[in-house]
């Protein structure tokens, strides 16, 4: 028994049954359930406290606004950020790396400048470049992977040159739970280039500890829901000299210092990146989510994760006809992604959904990922804080179960 | 057999199943035993939008009476498929168009399969009347 045993109970949703039986969710990685003090927290806010932020001189508003910058304190502390004013919040990964690429195109970027990305990336963290590629006439070079899934970071120093203005690549693979070492990523890009270095966060984010300041790093971005919060709330970590250079991309409410009808100047950071009212009861509920995390403590959120992957390799790298893709390297995030040769991943998961077993199938939004293996779509298996070896054991069965059917 | 009779004899089989994992079991079966579509006719233009998986529709008229030939890569779309093509196959254009059923309800396919199965399911659906309302004018 460990603080992580009957973490279910902290989640209303695991009182459900699925097709009769117990819900075991593996699907963390689209996104994370809720605990009770997250979805209270908002219902709080919205019965008790709610008023526009940053707006008016009235009790409710001064009360919202202070909850929501606490929020931003919070994620300072929980990154080992400099200051607060490095927090911008966003609508999720998505609309952070869709703003980084516009923000630093706008700023830095000129035709025959280069992005390098890797083989791995999200198309979340691919296609907002190609769009700023094709607007300034930029190009993209995509970092190789090597046979164990790590990459290939003799190729990433290759690639690197004066033209090099930006490095985007992930923290942690949403397929083979993959862990790229940022820290060597950040040596490799600083030592060979004037290169911003960007780390999508989305998945590592949730289930380790991040130190933004160790790591070295320029930006890191990731969304709330995949860790215990609410949608419609992001986070870009920026160093604050860098955000301090940039102009904001979207305009409106809030954003401005002084507004002439022929001109506007900006607030500082981050307000000037924050254009109209912004998700508030989603950032506070975000801050709810930090302090469920920070309570059970990161370090122990690491292990256990660690504990669940290794029960994951033990579990599942045998299953009779399972092709496993994850990460060979000793240390990686419990994530599995698995295709059984000529079993379609939909009636795969179809047929676990049967057994009350949520997994994601498809391509998971890293096509290229799958075309570079040479398969069409995969199930993935994605663990977090509430997940326990049990619930690794129903995979494993109920997936022995629907292959026999299937087959 | 009209489609209102082959409709109510499905329905009268799905009855008999207690859960999910039975009904798509006999779509499987159902997959199983429909191994006569050629290889070739996996066509582009034969291709059902909509799906999750890949699934091909192709129709074929015969004294005045059209027939669905149907495949699927995935076991389950193609258990579906094969069943709605049973359907409407030795059936004429015009009661194809003027047939009203809404076999989602019927079936309860909505409960069973996922929403994007029941886009895929519906557009299954619209590719046969399609196909027949192409005929008939």
């Amino acid at each position: 028994m460990n603080q992580f045993s009957n973490l279910k109970e902290d989640f209303p949703i695991f009182q459900r049954d699925i097709n009769g039986k117990k819900l075991t969710y593996l699907d963390s990685g689209a996104t994370s359930q809720k605990p009770d003090s997250v979805i209270e927290k908002m219902n709080q806010v919205y019965k008790f406290t709610n008023a526009n932020v940053h707006r008016g001189t009235y009790v409710l508003s001064a009360e919202t606004t202070q909850e929501y910058e606490d929020v931003r304190n919070k994620c300072k502390s929980f990154l080992n950020a400099s200051e607060s004013d490095e927090i911008i919040f966003t609508k999720g990964t998505t609309e952070a790396l869709n703003f980084l690429a516009n923000a630093i195109a706008n700023k830095f970027m000129t035709k025959g400048d280069e992005i390098i990305l890797s083989e791995i990336e999200h198309h979340a963290n691919i296609i907002p470049w190609q769009m700023v590629a094709e607007k300034f006439g930029l190009k993209i070079n995509y970092v190789k992977i090597n046979k164990d899934f790590s990459l290939d970071l003799d190729d990433l120093k290759s690639k690197l040159s004066k033209k090099t203005k930006v490095v985007s690549i992930v923290g942690e693979s949403n397929l083979s739970g993959m862990l790229p070492d940022i820290k060597e990523i950040n040596d490799i890009v600083k030592n060979n280039s004037e290169a911003l270095l960007i780390i999508d966060g989305a998945q590592l984010v949730p289930h380790r500890k991040v130190d933004v300041k160790e790591l070295g790093i320029d930006f890191l971005v990731f969304s709330g829901h995949k860790m215990l919060g609410p949608t419609g709330i992001g986070v870009v970590w920026g160093k604050k000299d860098l955000l301090d250079s940039l102009d904001p991309v979207y305009g409106g409410g809030d954003m401005i210092e002084e507004v002439h009808y022929d001109r506007a100047t900006w607030a500082p950071v981050p307000h000037k990146f924050e254009a109209g009212t912004p998700p508030y009861v989603e950032a506070i509920g975000l801050g709810a989510a930090i302090d469920y995390l920070e309570n059970l403590g990161m370090t122990e959120v690491e292990k256990h994760s660690d504990e669940l992957r290794e029960y994951g390799r033990q579990t599942l790298l045998d299953i009779d006809g399972v092709n496993v893709i994850h990460s060979q390297q000793e240390i990686a995030g419990c994530t599995f992604g698995m295709y059984v040769d000529g079993v379609h991943a939909s009636d795969l998961s179809l047929m676990l959904d049967t057994h009350g077993v949520a997994v994601r199938a498809g391509h998971h939004c890293v096509q290229p990922f799958h075309r570079k293996l040479g398969i069409d779509a995969t199930i993935r298996s994605t663990a977090y804080i509430y997940n326990d070896k049990e619930d690794i054991d129903t995979l494993k069965s109920a997936l022995v179960s629907s292959i026999e059917m299937l087959r | 057999m009209s489609i209102r009779e082959k409709v109510d004899e499905y329905k009268q089989v799905f009855d008999i199943f207690p859960n999910d994992q039975e009904k798509y079991q006999y779509l499987i079966e159902k997959a199983k035993e429909n191994d006569s579509f050629p290889v070739e006719l996996r066509q582009d233009n034969f291709k059902v939008n909509g799906c999750q998986s890949q699934v091909w529709l192709v129709p074929e008229e015969k004294d005045e009476k059209l027939y669905f030939n149907s495949d699927s890569d995935a076991l389950i779309s193609k258990g579906l498929v094969t069943l709605i093509a049973s359907i409407y196959s030795n059936e004429k254009a015009e009661d194809i168009v003027s047939s009203e059923i809404d076999l989602m309800e019927e079936f309860e396919l909505g409960v069973i399969l996922s929403p994007a199965r029941r886009n895929g399911a519906y557009s299954m659906l619209k590719t046969i009347k399609e196909y027949a309302k192409n005929l008939i004018s």
